[in-house]
């Protein structure tokens, strides 16, 4: 992940649930509320950016890792609740990723980072790779046009590193194709 | 919220990259996140000043936490502002290296297929910023200087294998007279020519002559 | 010349380096040694067969110089065998590339590079100083190369052969429509290539797969292979510090089994 990447920066923008473990009378903004200050534990919602420090960096004064207090505690997002990893595990093409998140995989690394969360891990490597083969079959289908449609059903439910994935296959059969073409002159 | 407007920013950055031209330099939004990053800061400076050099991050957890988001804030906005200007900068280098020169840029909609309409919308006012087009000439010169080492290799030129090393062209624009292995050829609109693909890639690429069949 | 470059070769590429592959043409008229870069060509008698690049032979078949023959697998009983092989003998794998030839006592030639030929054109070859060629820069397009077997750049000598030689190819039509339903059949396990990562099963076998197939699947299977590695890198992450610390010591919750198999296949990319 470089620094410069702009779908990493993106999916640095990707909210998470959490909640503060103290009063921070400065913040009340975060949670729309500038005037009444941020009481603990009120359930707000933070970009990666911002949560994830704020989880890691310990508050108090402890060489000793085990009682060092954060800021504040994450929660799951709701794109990779257990609903949402349930209907993948049903079955992966069923489901619209690009509704719950523009960036599903890259926030789901993130949170792999954070979490250990195993069944999680398997259950979207299955996805991923399931539906990579149907976004090549999509994108053989598209043909050597320029005009990439992806308006409707399975396409427009690709996130973004799907939607690359499709480019990616859509470009190599098009230039083989415009390669191919080109033969007989 | 703070590093809301940056995301913005990145966002026309992300849109910037898939397209063939360069939309304009957001003027507004990049004074807007720069502001931004001047009042956090001087928010951070104003709550450091009043524990007149006496703070202990752990005894004020609040305090603490507060100037971290300010910090994080401020971070976050650095690394927009320069991952938009990166993105920019790349996309004028490839246009560099295709050929385009400072002047081609301003308002261009260029097609890099056809080539034949350059002069689809001329709008006045540059798609750049005046850094830039200071950065796009300078890289220019800088690229000139590099290419100019090697007088028989066009660095710039197509990387595509040639099927034939002469083709047929039609000359779109008058582009005046050419010297080549063979002798100086005059192009003059709509006339046709069997010419050494290496002479006139150049041409083509700029949309002075159209190659045939 | 567009930044950044393109991964591997692109279609163009391979076409244009698929023109140094070797094909045998027999000449209509004679012509004279040429000196080339990669070496002089040999002298065309009519009607002597002789090996000459692709490039050549095609801007000879153009000028009605000289006729192609086409290699052996090129042949619509040979294209039937290796889709009979793609979909009914082995439907998973791709078919095998060309065998090594065989030097001991049957050699038949095949692997002779392009000088020897010269040299030997009209004496019998001297067993013995033939240089090991290894695919795919094996002459593998010659009227020599054995049936039944797809070479490295089969799909483009085909099309191009195709295209400036189809009164050399015996039954180009059927030829033709039997590359279609290759070309098909093998993009079919290309796309199906990555399914093999799913639940952790290792490694994409492309053996077998032609430079232009390559050319056009690279950037998506390449983007599988990183994206599921991505999905597991902290799960890897993990299994390597617990090797570290406790010598191979498993998760104290339930669960860890799945993910310690699927990051052991993770190591074999």
């Amino acid at each position: 992940m470089s620094y410069y990447d702009l779908d990493a920066i993106l999916t640095d923008a990707e909210k998470v649930p959490c909640k503060f473990e103290l009063d921070v009378p400065d913040l009340g903004y975060l949670d729309n509320n500038p005037s009444q200050g941020l009481k603990a534990q009120t359930p707000v919602s933070l970009p990666l950016w911002l949560a994830e420090l704020l989880a890691l960096s310990s508050r108090t004064q402890s060489s000793n890792p085990e009682d060092s207090a954060p800021f504040l505690t994450l929660e799951m997002p709701k794109a990779l609740s257990n609903e949402v990893v349930s209907a993948l595990k049903a079955d992966p093409r069923a489901v619209a990723l690009r509704d719950q998140t523009h960036n599903m995989y890259g926030l789901a690394t993130r949170m792999l980072d954070l979490f250990e969360e195993p069944e999680m891990c398997a259950v979207l490597r299955r996805t991923f790779v399931t539906r990579a083969a149907e976004t090549a079959l999509h994108a053989r289908k598209a043909g050597a046009t320029d005009d990439v449609v992806r308006g409707e059903g399975f396409l427009s439910g690709l996130e973004e590193w799907e939607r690359s994935l499709f480019r990616r296959a859509h470009d190599g059969n098009k230039a083989c194709k415009e390669w191919m073409e080109g033969v007989k002159k | 919220m703070y590093g809301d407007l940056g995301n913005k920013l990145v966002h026309h950055a992300k849109r910037a990259q898939n397209l063939a031209h360069l939309p304009p330099y957001q003027t507004e939004l990049v004074r807007a996140v720069t502001r931004e990053v001047r009042d956090l800061e001087k928010d951070l400076a104003d709550m450091l000043e009043s524990f007149e050099g006496g703070f202990d991050p752990h005894a004020d957890q609040a305090k603490s936490c507060t100037m971290l988001v300010n910090h994080l804030s401020i971070r976050r906005n650095k690394r927009c502002l320069l991952a938009y200007h990166r993105t920019r900068t790349d996309k004028l280098e490839e246009l560099v290296w295709k050929g385009y020169d400072l002047v081609d840029l301003p308002g261009q909609q260029v097609s890099s297929n056809s080539g034949s309409n350059l002069a689809a919308t001329d709008t006045s006012s540059s798609s750049l910023s005046p850094q830039e087009e200071d950065y796009v000439r300078q890289y220019s010169d800088l690229l000139a200087a590099y290419k100019g080492q090697w007088t028989d290799i066009d660095l710039t030129g197509s990387l595509e294998p040639p099927r034939d090393l002469f083709i047929d062209v039609r000359v779109l624009k008058d582009a005046g007279e050419i010297q080549t292995e063979y002798g100086a050829i005059t192009l003059t609109k709509n006339s046709q020519f069997y010419v050494r693909q290496g002479d006139v890639e150049r041409l083509i690429a700029q949309g002075y002559l159209q190659k045939l069949g | 010349m567009a930044l950044p470059l393109p991964q591997g070769l692109v279609p163009t590429e391979v076409a244009f380096l698929c023109e140094m592959e070797m094909v045998t043409v027999v000449p209509r008229q004679r012509l004279e040694s040429i000196p080339l870069l990669s070496g002089d060509t040999p002298v065309l008698r009519p009607p002597h067969r002789a090996p000459m690049p692709l490039w050549l032979a095609l801007l000879l078949k153009k000028q009605r110089r000289a006729n192609i023959v086409p290699p052996a697998w090129l042949h619509p009983a040979s294209l039937a065998d290796i889709i009979h092989h793609e979909t009914n003998v082995d439907p998973q794998a791709f078919s095998p590339p060309p065998p090594p030839p065989t030097r001991a006592d049957g050699r038949t030639g095949r692997a002779r590079p392009f000088q020897e030929n010269i040299r030997s054109s009209r004496e019998a070859p001297k067993p013995g100083d033939d240089p090991r060629l290894a695919p795919p820069f094996l002459p593998s397009c010659t009227a020599d190369a054995p049936g039944g077997y797809l070479p490295y750049h089969w799909l483009e000598l085909a099309e191009a052969l195709l295209a400036h030689a189809a009164d050399d190819v015996p039954a180009a039509a059927e030829v033709r429509s039997l590359l279609r339903d290759l070309q098909e059949v093998r993009a079919a396990k290309m796309r199906g290539s990555t399914q093999s990562l799913e639940g952790g099963g290792g490694v994409v076998v492309l053996r077998g797969v032609g430079a232009m197939e390559l050319a056009e699947s690279r950037a998506f299977v390449l983007g599988v292979v990183d994206g599921v590695r991505k999905l597991g890198a902290s799960a890897e992450a993990t299994r390597r510090d617990e090797e570290a610390n406790g010598g191979g010591g498993r998760y104290g919750g339930g669960g860890g089994r799945g993910d310690f198999e699927d990051s052991d296949e993770e190591m074999e990319f």
